[in-house]
């Protein structure tokens, strides 16, 4: 219990639809009502990871809302300090588990900064590709989650197939379903196996084809989805600047801000893509933009295969980096939001200091923010669309 | 043998037998049906669906049995034990009680009683107490919150229910199952379902919500109160809830068939089976309950106040309207 104080901030700060529905604490207290303590979670089934959120239930209605982070902490940073350069990489890995591509993308382009090195170009292009492929593999499975959320069972069924496909995909290229240690600082692991364009290009074919009948004509036509989805977890822009969202939960208020475009890396800026905005700023909306992005990432993809540059994967660094004295920072955009790596180097052959800053930990914010006045159902659809992954914001 | 047949006379003798019988029934339908949803849902899923226990996975009930008689029933450490232990019990007799008035075919009901709606009516009230029962025993704030959600669904659902209902009885003149089923003739255009189009499908949404069926599986909410009232059983205490939940979704079924598609009647006259009509009834209330399942796994839960909503402002009006609609036709023609 934070006390009256805590619950009186949280009262100030609802909107006015959402406060509307709470009763208010004089009356409360006139007719002796009582609100009851809830945990949710750690080990709630249907939790995006381990997160706990202590609510105060007036009813359905939820009056506070303490978000509760770290039973996942597994110190990621401080591990990073203690091992070589290369060998941070399966660190970062574990961060986001599911657009876990991208997370190795930041950290290598920050080494790579601290050492400035030329990465060839056909690394860069593949780089590109495979991180729109991890894109899709979890923008796909959050679309489903929110829709489990909703209590529709089938979506994540049908979104775990996709993904299925583009973990043979990444098996095939990387060797690995999930944890890739693909991109390396100054290249890739391996250039792309024989004949996998061509399967990617087939792939990529029926995903566009399948996205209109399974997930758009199940979900987005529903009277229930929208009925559920429409004008709940409503974000302002004003309010997703001031707490420095990025990501779904940004671009959903209609901010239009994307690190690919606005501070492009890599292959990136060879490529022709928009970035998705909506203007409601709801759950309905985060879904459509999820939904747009993935069309983008096709889109992406389709460039990057058409004109695949040929050549080297990986440049000759040595055998052991030792970087000189300074820092590198690089920023990229993960599924979730802008992720950005800080490495510090103070001449030795492991990093004085890495930081990773997540999406998910500035975006778990909203929880306490939008949560309080809305009903306690309501909870896990907004989860959906900040869709965090626990290991990304306690590392 | 014949001494045997003579003692089926008897009309006590006759009700324990043929109420056996129909107890055996429905405990076995609830394990048909637990295959027949997962089976359903695998081929919605485009995934098979259990294939392993015996011939095309079809001893996966006994299966599932066995382990949950293995089992131990947990029950939390300050919960109220009789409570929590009497609920499944009081949620189970209903859900089979209802069967006794049901009518299989024009002979086979085990009790032709002249009240037979309102029986109906009156037991499937009592399922909700079970629901109550069972979140309250278990000392949980989710038991709570879903067993609170289930007592103002069931007792919110009860009331277009009845009131879709009244048409049919309007028409019928008659609160006898039998005598409806017979009132409706047997070509599919003369049944209920047609002229009272309006009450059918307000009894079939209420009828899913009175089951607590997706979309209105709130009181279960598997997302956020992960599972409401049954949250805390284990073992046959739990088996004992699934039961009855499936028993209640199959009498609905039934009493839905018996009410608007006529029963055991054959769509066509010269489809007429004789002594075999009971197989329309069971392809009738087989089909109703694939609709249940095939709704199950294709749309989202509702919210507490969107259902409420649709009871109160939707369905409550609809049947009231249809009911004058019904009476001012009747006295017209």
């Amino acid at each position: 219990m934070l006390g009256e104080e805590r619950r009186a901030e949280h009262e100030g700060a609802l909107t006015e639809p959402a406060s509307g529905r709470l009763v208010s604490p004089d009356i409360r207290d006139e007719f002796g009502l009582e609100t009851i303590d809830m945990n949710m979670g750690p080990q709630h089934p249907a939790m995006h990871g381990l997160l706990r959120l202590i609510l105060e239930l007036d009813g359905e209605t939820v009056v506070r809302c303490d978000p509760v982070m770290g039973y996942l902490h597994r110190s990621k940073e401080k591990i990073s300090e203690n091992r070589m350069y290369p060998a941070v990489i399966p660190i970062t890995d574990r961060i986001d588990y599911m657009h876990n591509i991208a997370m190795e993308y930041g950290y290598c382009l920050a080494v790579e900064e601290l050492l400035d090195v030329e990465i060839p170009p056909r690394a860069d292009a593949i780089r590109a590709l495979m991180n729109e492929f991890g894109r899709i593999m979890s923008h796909i499975p959050s679309i489903g989650f929110l829709l489990l959320e909703l209590g529709a069972f089938t979506p994540i069924l049908y979104a775990f197939r996709e993904r299925e496909r583009i973990q043979n995909i990444f098996e095939a290229v990387t060797g690995a379903r999930m944890m890739f240690h693909y991109i390396r600082i100054g290249g890739l692991k391996a250039d792309l196996p024989e004949g996998m364009p061509e399967t990617m290009w087939s792939y990529i074919e029926g995903l566009e084809k399948r996205l209109q009948p399974d997930f758009v004509d199940l979900i987005e036509g529903n009277e229930i989805f929208i009925s559920r989805t429409r004008g709940i977890g409503k974000i302002t822009q004003e309010k997703a600047v001031e707490m420095g969202l990025t990501g779904v939960p940004l671009r959903c208020t209609g901010v239009e801000f994307d690190v690919r475009k606005h501070y492009p890396y890599g292959w990136y800026e060879n490529l022709d893509f928009d970035v998705i905005t909506d203007e409601a700023g709801d759950v309905e909306a985060s879904y459509r933009v999820r939904m747009g992005e993935v069309r983008q990432s096709i889109r992406m993809i389709k460039q990057i295969l058409e004109n695949l540059p040929e050549g080297e994967v990986l440049g000759d660094l040595g055998r052991r980096l030792r970087p000189n004295e300074g820092d590198g920072i690089a920023r990229v955009e993960s599924a979730r939001g802008e992720y950005a790596v800080h490495v510090v180097s103070d001449g030795s052959d492991t990093p004085y200091r890495v930081h990773y800053r997540t999406p998910c930990t500035v975006n778990m914010q909203l929880l306490q923010e939008i949560v309080p006045g809305h009903y306690l159902p309501d909870i896990m659809p907004i989860m959906g669309l900040i869709d965090p992954v626990s290991g990304a914001w306690d590392k | 043998m014949q001494t045997v047949l003579n003692l089926l006379e008897v009309e006590p003798i006759r009700l324990l037998v043929s109420f056996g019988a129909v107890l055996f029934l429905v405990l076995n339908l609830a394990a048909v049906l637990t295959m027949a949803e997962r089976k359903v849902s695998g081929y919605i899923h485009l995934r098979f669906g259990p294939n392993r226990v015996g011939p095309r996975g079809l001893l996966q009930p006994a299966a599932d049995v066995f382990k949950l008689f293995t089992k131990e029933n947990v029950s939390p450490g300050r919960s109220d034990l009789w409570v929590f232990l009497g609920a499944p019990i009081a949620m189970f007799i209903p859900a089979a009680l209802v069967w006794l008035v049901v009518p299989f075919a024009p002979d086979a009901v085990v009790a032709d009683l002249n009240v037979a709606i309102l029986f109906f009516v009156a037991i499937t009230s009592i399922g909700a107490l079970g629901v109550v029962m069972a979140g309250y025993g278990s000392r949980s704030a989710f038991s709570l919150l879903g067993a609170l959600r289930g007592a103002a669904q069931m007792i919110s659902y009860e009331v277009p229910l009845i009131l879709s209902l009244l048409g049919v009885v309007m028409l019928t003149g008659s609160l006898s199952l039998v005598d409806v089923v017979q009132a409706q003739g047997d070509t599919i255009w003369t049944w209920y379902f047609l002229p009272q189009l309006p009450m059918f499908v307000t009894f079939y949404i209420a009828g899913l919500a009175e089951v607590k069926r997706v979309p209105f599986d709130l009181p279960e909410g598997e997302s956020e109160i992960v599972g409401g009232y049954m949250i805390e059983y284990s073992g046959m205490t739990w088996a004992l809830i699934q039961a009855a939940e499936f028993a209640s979704m199959a009498v609905i079924s039934a009493v839905t068939v018996t009410l608007f598609v006529g029963g055991w009647q054959p769509p066509l006259p010269f489809l007429d089976l004789g002594p075999f009509n009971w197989v329309w009834f069971g392809i009738k209330t087989a089909l109703i309950m694939f609709t249940f399942q095939w709704i199950r796994w294709s749309v989202p839960r509702l919210r507490m106040d969107q259902l409420m909503d649709l009871g109160w402002k939707v369905l409550v009006p609809v049947t009231l309207i249809w009911l004058f609609v019904t009476a001012g036709a009747m006295l017209v023609f």
